[in-house]
């Protein structure tokens, strides 16, 4: 065990500077700090900018303080417009220049229940509730729909909390006319707009002001002296579930929880213990909390999030651990698997090379506050929350930090386990290769590489907001944008997915080409990290290289914009053979590539599918109207 | 009393901090009105920490009618005279 102690060389020094600013637990610390926090978090570097429009039905000084120092903490630094007191909807229905002007990426409604101008007469019929309800959502599905087609954001809507007195008592839940009942089926309403419009979020206060208890939620002293719809303690509350999605448009969510064993996921030590003494499962008070902890991260692992395990034990018994017969997690649910005696900083940025990802996505949690600390100082850029050492409360508090939180939900986030750990078993079959080439030709590889199509939406705007290294340009679009260049002719659009015979890598490349005249400029090229060095950026420039033959197009203009982490396509133009532009700076180059007579494509291992790019439209994969052409 | 006499010093940090201004500042004589930094924001959380800190509950009304520093002091109930 002669490596425990040598961990100066794993010191994180991402170039996204860590925060080192704890904000306060508290509504009333974190109040009476703002200005003294706010000018710590400033200091950061590379804070990404972002534009949010606050349309309130209430007072939202206080929103507006308290998200700008969650946001900042998170890496984004927000210009905020705000609307008078319950001016929401005017601001919107009558277009305040002032608002128009501002061009805000994201709008904000912050509505509750006192908004509602009318509820259900006692003892109305259920028609006439009904008409109630239609006639509520067609006033907020007007002002959203001319949100989103005027001003192109992004809607974050609350949904509604309920009123702290009840005049009918219970008859306010059960019956049609009951206030409950009214506000449950307007929520139900909101749900489902937000099924069908990808670029229409809930922020759900209802739960919300659960979780705060409704007289918090709602103090009658900050009601009735400032307007304020929801108490500070509730905004603090708030304002944290609204920086979750917020830093999930902006690809901020942590992707990987990493856990260690003993005393984590089951209580004992499973190399003193043995397994069959491991404290886990129903017949142990204890026992029974590590079992609800590990369905929690089962439940976490369903849908996307990366496991990783960094524990100080031999292998043979870490992974021994999961053969108890309560364990809910499994060996194969885990993507890294990391138990030896290692530092576990060294560990933990093993483990994110081995996944390729950042290590400001990865969240650890152990038990052991030596360790914590530990990880905490030498990895700044990881998550390190103070789980304490009671098993019960550790859902809960990586549940109040939101790490996680998304905004989407797609196929490709649940097959997530799958992709990582069918790339372990590619690295082991690169072993086995002495040539690069011949082992990618035993991959079996197939791309998929089209125009944007409907389908891919959602996931296209995911990746444009979340892909970190292998992005040129680091260009941000909201779901709305992304539609709107869908659908734009003048657009060049591309998305690959590619396929190998471990098993299916899912949509991992887009391209964004502005054609203007006989040129085309590339305004985004990224890849995901799962399928760097597999020639994929290749075949999506021999698929750009036909659509720009397509067009007529003799020019294509490559934009490199330097971000602390795209270093790894700083020289991606000069290795496909593009010339850079004259007197361009470092951070933002130009190159240019004209494009030849003849083409031989680059990409020699993967087989693209016959009727790709070209492809006559089907019924399940209808491509956007404009870009069918291509 | 000593106590109160701390919890008064505490305080007027405290209210240093809302203000935005450098630690010490304030003394208890300032004038609200003169007080550049004095707003509704600031009045906002001065009641959340007159809860938080002393259990008292403020309304705005009550507030009117402090015109110094000393007198939020003695609504929050940490200068010895309650109000």
């Amino acid at each position: 065990m002669g490596r425990t102690n040598d961990i100066s060389a794993v010191t994180d020094t991402a170039s996204i500077a860590p925060v080192s600013v704890q904000l306060p637990g508290n509504a009333t610390d974190l109040m009476r700090k703002r200005s003294a926090l706010k000018r710590e978090l400033l200091k950061q570097k590379n804070l990404v900018p972002t534009r949010i429009a606050i349309l309130g039905g209430s007072t939202t000084t206080e929103v507006k303080s308290m998200l700008e120092l969650f946001l900042l903490a998170q890496g984004l630094e927000p210009k905020f417009y705000e609307t008078g007191y319950n001016r929401y909807y005017e601001d919107v229905q009558f277009e305040n220049p002032v608002l128009w002007n501002f061009k805000p990426e994201i709008v904000f409604v912050h509505t509750t229940w006192r908004n509602l101008a009318q509820f259900p007469e006692i003892l109305e019929s259920e028609n006439d509730v009904d008409k109630r309800v239609r006639h509520e959502m067609a006033r907020f599905q007007s002002f959203w729909e001319k949100i989103h087609d005027k001003l192109g954001a992004l809607i974050i809507q609350n949904n509604f909390d309920l009123p702290h007195l009840r005049p009918l008592g219970n008859l306010e839940a059960s019956q049609s006319f009951g206030r409950v009942n009214f506000l449950m089926r307007l929520n139900a309403e909101f749900a489902k707009y937000a099924q069908s419009h990808p670029h229409f979020l809930i922020n759900d206060i209802l739960y919300l002001s659960a979780q705060v208890g409704l007289e918090e939620w709602q103090r009658n002293n900050f009601w009735y002296a400032f307007h304020m719809a929801v108490g500070p303690t509730a905004t603090m509350a708030l304002t944290r579930s609204l920086t979750g999605i917020i830093k999930s448009i902006y690809g901020k969510s942590k992707k990987c929880l990493v856990l260690d064993l003993d005393n984590t996921l089951w209580g004992g030590v499973v190399g003193d213990d043995g397994v069959q003494n491991l404290i886990l499962g129903r017949d142990h008070a204890v026992g029974e909390a590590f079992l609800d902890f590990q369905r929690y991260v089962k439940g976490l692992q369903r849908r996307g999030v990366i496991l990783a395990v960094c524990s100080k034990n031999d292998p043979e018994n870490a992974k021994a651990g999961f053969s108890h017969p309560d364990s809910i997690l499994k060996v194969e649910d885990f993507s890294s698997f990391k138990a030896n005696w290692n530092p576990k900083p060294e560990n933990l940025r093993e483990i994110a090379a081995e996944l390729n990802i950042g290590l400001d996505s990865m969240v650890f949690v152990d038990d052991n506050p030596a360790e914590r600390a530990l990880v905490a100082e030498y990895l700044p850029n990881v998550a390190v929350p103070e789980v304490g050492s009671e098993v019960s409360s550790f859902a809960g508090i990586l549940e109040r930090e939101g790490y996680f939180e998304m905004h989407k939900l797609v196929q490709d986030d649940l097959n997530r386990t799958a992709y990582y750990s069918s790339n372990v078993q590619r690295d082991a079959a690169q072993a086995n290769f002495g040539d690069y080439g011949e082992f990618l030709a035993s991959l079996e590889m197939t791309a998929e590489i089209r125009p944007f199509i409907p389908t891919y939406l959602e996931r296209i705007t995911q990746l444009i907001n979340k892909t970190n290294q292998f992005n040129l340009t680091t260009r941000r679009y909201t779901s709305a944008e992304v539609e709107a260049i869908a659908q734009d002719p003048s657009a060049i659009t591309l998305y690959g997915r590619l396929a190998d015979k471990f098993g299916d890598n899912g949509l991992v490349s887009v391209i964004i080409g502005r054609v203007l005249g006989e040129t085309a400029e590339i305004d985004i090229w990224l890849m995901s990290c799962r399928v760097f060095n597999r020639e994929m950026e290749l075949a999506m420039f021999d698929a750009l290289i036909e659509q720009c033959q397509i067009r007529g197009i003799r020019k294509i203009v490559g934009v490199y914009i330097a971000s602390p982490k795209n270093g790894l396509v700083a020289g991606l133009y000069s290795s496909l053979g593009f010339t850079a532009m004259d007197a361009t700076p470092a951070e933002q180059q130009l190159w240019h590539y004209d494009m030849p007579a003849t083409y031989a494509s680059k990409s020699h291992h993967i087989r693209r599918a016959a009727d790709a790019v070209i492809a006559a439209p089907s019924a399940e994969n209808e491509p956007v109207p404009a870009t069918g052409l291509l | 009393m000593p106590e109160n006499g701390t919890k008064r010093k505490e305080f007027l940090l405290e209210m240093d901090e809302i203000l935005n201004l450098p630690a010490g500042t304030l003394r208890g004589a300032e004038k609200l009105e003169d007080l550049e930094n004095w707003d509704s924001t600031s009045l906002i959380t001065f009641i959340a920490m007159a809860e938080t800190n002393s259990g008292v509950s403020l309304s705005p009304d009550e507030i009117v009618t402090c015109s110094t520093v000393g007198d939020l002091l003695r609504l929050a109930r940490v200068d010895g005279n309650q109000a």
